[in-house]
């Protein structure tokens, strides 16, 4: 087959690649994926090791072979910066989420409507300089059949009807919530006590053992439920209970005999044929000699930072790719985002947390201040996050979790870290932020990787809707913290960036966006991207459910092209 | 200083000045300090690993603070009183020994390594008998938890897991 032409190229068989790899191969096509890394086996992933998962991540395989270079802004100095999303492996960052599974509320994919055009900004008396924001070019109701397919073929637990803010849907989720925990119970009452509305995260961690029943694929292995080991986070799980596609969808493609996967390579160029088509992809094979594989499609399934190096760089001499692929708006590789998260931690005298007990992802949220959910008549901001319990970690990386005045280190540490580690708890907060252009990925001039190609540049700052927002989240957090009863509230208020998007956004004008609502590039028939990076805007929750909900759509739109099969 | 295994990277000098370090970092008082955890042998076996690359960092940034110590005090790091020690320390956590320019980072990296290996996994050097993780409350590699122990301490015996020898079987 690789010889030949295959159907569709997959570059990148992460979490959505192998999504996209089953749907596909099941109909019938020839599907051959590039994964940069290995396929892992299970003690590669499922150790319940803090320093190799979380301490000295960039000594893992799959991050220190593709860092990105960093700065703040155009003209600083940048950094190397090792990730640990991207994951270079089969099954991809969907191996080490921490398995909150948030659909999008309906008014998330409407921000210029919404907030611009309703005069909701003005009424906030928000300062938009600056920020591009456009709708997303299709809504809720076209991805909600999407989300359920997620749910129920990868078993997410969960409550319908909960969340008084969520959108409308079909079907309920097909596992209860996860074990409440003592995090869990203090929000939970805390929220009561503030009226605001708590419900259950939902979850891609089974609660109970799952197999998906018809109508959804019964292909799929049964798989336990959550033993609670805490081991979640940037860990691959040692029961199989996280939902990732390495062992959820990736085995029922391998059963089709349709699916070629090329671990260990490297798709180092897109290729175009006269007529403006893609016709394949070259690679660097494990030994690092370049090949070239044909097909009829390309899907990138790569995440934020490889979408827009490889658009980048496959660009052609001159004529219309000569600022890259599908790049004729100027738009790939802008409006960049990242959540800026932010922290409210409490320590508690008179109540023990255990904080390393149970997924982060068994937590209790609330959307309260979430997108538009609350008034924000001159607050100077729009848009807000969801807020939520977190995982707290083993004693290796919570050393920074102090309150001001505490040392770190000496007696005084000691005595604080021995009596108060089983006694902290976050409250997690993940405010949007709004697409600027200055926040970007293009090719660094300087730095390579070691196939001798540009390190994708990140240029990224919050701008001032973000500092805002932050500082006014981290308060909210601070309030929920302190009625729960915490001896000492303290709050980061100035985010962190996480959970990255945008880049090749999606939209209905060609002028400025990169891909239509089919996720199909505006100025290329058969090449597709999927994946955070055709985010216009962001909402305040991770992207996974919706990343996912896209590539089940996108699957679906590609196998009703049957002309381009013939 | 606890007897120590022979060290791979870390002088014998090094050793017993990161291990006088490692006691302020991490001291030992009515229980046990980072010596004792098994802090230094950790250090010494990731600067033969892992990190690798910041082995020459080490050996400046220890020689840097005994020469600190010299000027400041006219004494080895090893001959000053804890009290002094400490000041020592804090003047290298603020970037302020004159002869060393990365004085303010090596701090935050040294105060990182030692809590590491009070708390690491033990298959790593440190937490020796998991006593890092007994101090704290956290019962270690747990298979999962069959409780919720909600506003209860975890009353289970730690565990640790190896798996580099579960892979090298």
């Amino acid at each position: 087959m690789a010889e030949g032409i295959a159907d569709v190229i997959i570059v990148g068989v992460g979490g959505l690649g192998g999504i996209l790899a089953k749907e596909l191969s099941s109909a019938g096509l020839k599907v051959v994926g590039f994964e940069r890394g290995p396929a892992p086996k299970q003690e590669d992933y499922a150790p319940r090791d803090s320093i190799r998962f979380l301490i000295r991540p960039e000594q893992l395989d799959w991050v220190r072979h593709e860092p990105t270079t960093t700065r703040r802004k155009s003209g600083d100095k940048t950094n190397v910066q090792y990730r640990t999303s991207p994951l270079n492996v089969l099954g991809g960052a969907l191996l080490h989420w921490t398995g909150q599974s948030s659909r999008y509320m309906p008014g998330d994919f409407k921000l210029y409507s919404n907030e611009i055009a309703s005069g909701n900004a003005e009424r906030a008396k928000a300062d938009l300089t600056g920020y591009d924001i456009i709708d997303w070019p299709l809504g809720y109701d076209d991805l909600e059949p999407y989300y359920e397919k997620f749910e129920w073929e990868f078993g997410v637990s969960g409550q319908a009807g909960a969340n008084p803010f969520a959108g409308p849907r079909q079907r309920g989720f097909p596992l209860p919530p996860l074990r409440h925990s003592a995090r869990m119970k203090l929000f939970t009452e805390a929220c009561q006590k503030l009226g605001y509305h708590p419900y259950d995260t939902s979850a891609g961690i089974a609660s109970a053992p799952y197999k998906p029943a018809a109508p959804f694929d019964t292909r799929i292995a049964e798989r336990p439920a959550c033993v609670y080991c805490g081991h979640c986070n940037f860990y691959g799980c040692h029961v199989h209970a996280k939902s990732a596609s390495l062992y959820i969808t990736i085995p029922v493609a391998f059963q089709t005999g349709n699916f070629e996967l090329k671990t260990n390579t490297k798709v180092f160029r897109l290729n175009v044929d006269g007529s403006g088509q893609v016709n394949g992809v070259s690679y660097f094979d494990p030994d690092g000699t370049a090949h070239e594989q044909h097909a009829r499609v390309v899907i990138l399934s790569a995440f934020v930072f490889e979408h827009a190096r490889l658009l980048l760089i496959s660009k052609t001499g001159k004529g219309r790719f000569a600022k890259g692929l599908a790049n004729s708006s100027g738009y790939v590789g802008r409006n960049i985002m990242a959540h800026g998260d932010v922290r409210a931690m409490g320590v508690f005298d008179d109540f023990i947390i255990n904080g390393f007990i149970g997924p982060g992802s068994a937590a209790m949220r609330i959307d309260d201040f979430n997108g538009n959910n609350f008034d924000h008549s001159d607050l100077g901001f729009i848009r807000g996050g969801t807020i939520g319990t977190s995982g707290e970690g083993t004693p290796v990386t919570r050393l920074d979790v102090l309150p001001p005045g505490v040392p770190s280190w000496g007696k005084a540490f000691k005595e604080f870290y021995t009596r108060y580690y089983t006694r902290t708890m976050d409250l997690n907060m993940q405010p949007e932020t709004l697409p600027h252009p200055d926040n970007r990925v293009d090719l660094d001039p300087r730095h390579r990787d070691r196939w001798g190609l540009p390190l994708p540049r990140v240029t990224f700052e919050f701008h001032q809707n973000e500092q805002r927002l932050q500082k006014y989240m981290a308060g909210v957090g601070e309030r929920i913290m302190k009625a729960t009863g915490a001896s000492r509230v303290w709050t980061e208020a100035k985010g962190r960036p996480n959970r990255w998007a945008g880049g090749t956004r999606m939209g209905a004008d060609a002028k400025n966006s990169v891909v239509n609502d089919q996720c199909q590039t505006h100025d290329i028939e058969n090449l597709f991207i999927v994946g955070s990076s055709v985010f216009p805007t962001m909402a305040g929750y991770p992207p996974t459910a919706t990343v996912a909900a896209l590539s089940y759509r996108l699957a679906e739109f590609i196998l009703k092209q049957k002309q381009w099969f013939k | 200083m606890a007897k120590s295994k022979k060290l791979q990277v870390l002088t014998h000098e090094e050793g017993l000045i990161l291990a006088a370090i490692a006691d302020r970092i991490f001291p030992k008082t009515d229980t046990p300090g980072a010596v004792e955890i098994g802090a230094v042998n950790y250090i010494d076996v990731a600067l033969a690993g892992d990190y690798a690359a910041l082995a020459p960092l080490y050996s400046q940034g220890l020689r840097a603070i005994n020469r600190y110590a010299r000027s400041e005090f006219h004494k080895t790091f090893l001959q000053l009183t804890e009290a002094e020690k400490e000041a020592v320390l804090r003047a290298c956590e603020a970037g302020a020994l004159a002869s060393f320019k990365p004085a303010a980072e090596f701090f935050e990296t040294l105060r990182y390594h030692v809590l590491e290996g009070v708390f690491c996994e033990p298959q790593y050097g440190g937490n020796k008998d998991m006593t890092g993780w007994r101090l704290v409350d956290f019962p270690g590699q747990q298979f999962g938890y069959a409780d919720a122990y909600i506003d209860k301490r975890v009353d289970l015996e730690p565990i640790s897991v190896d798996y580099r020898k579960a892979e090298e079987k």
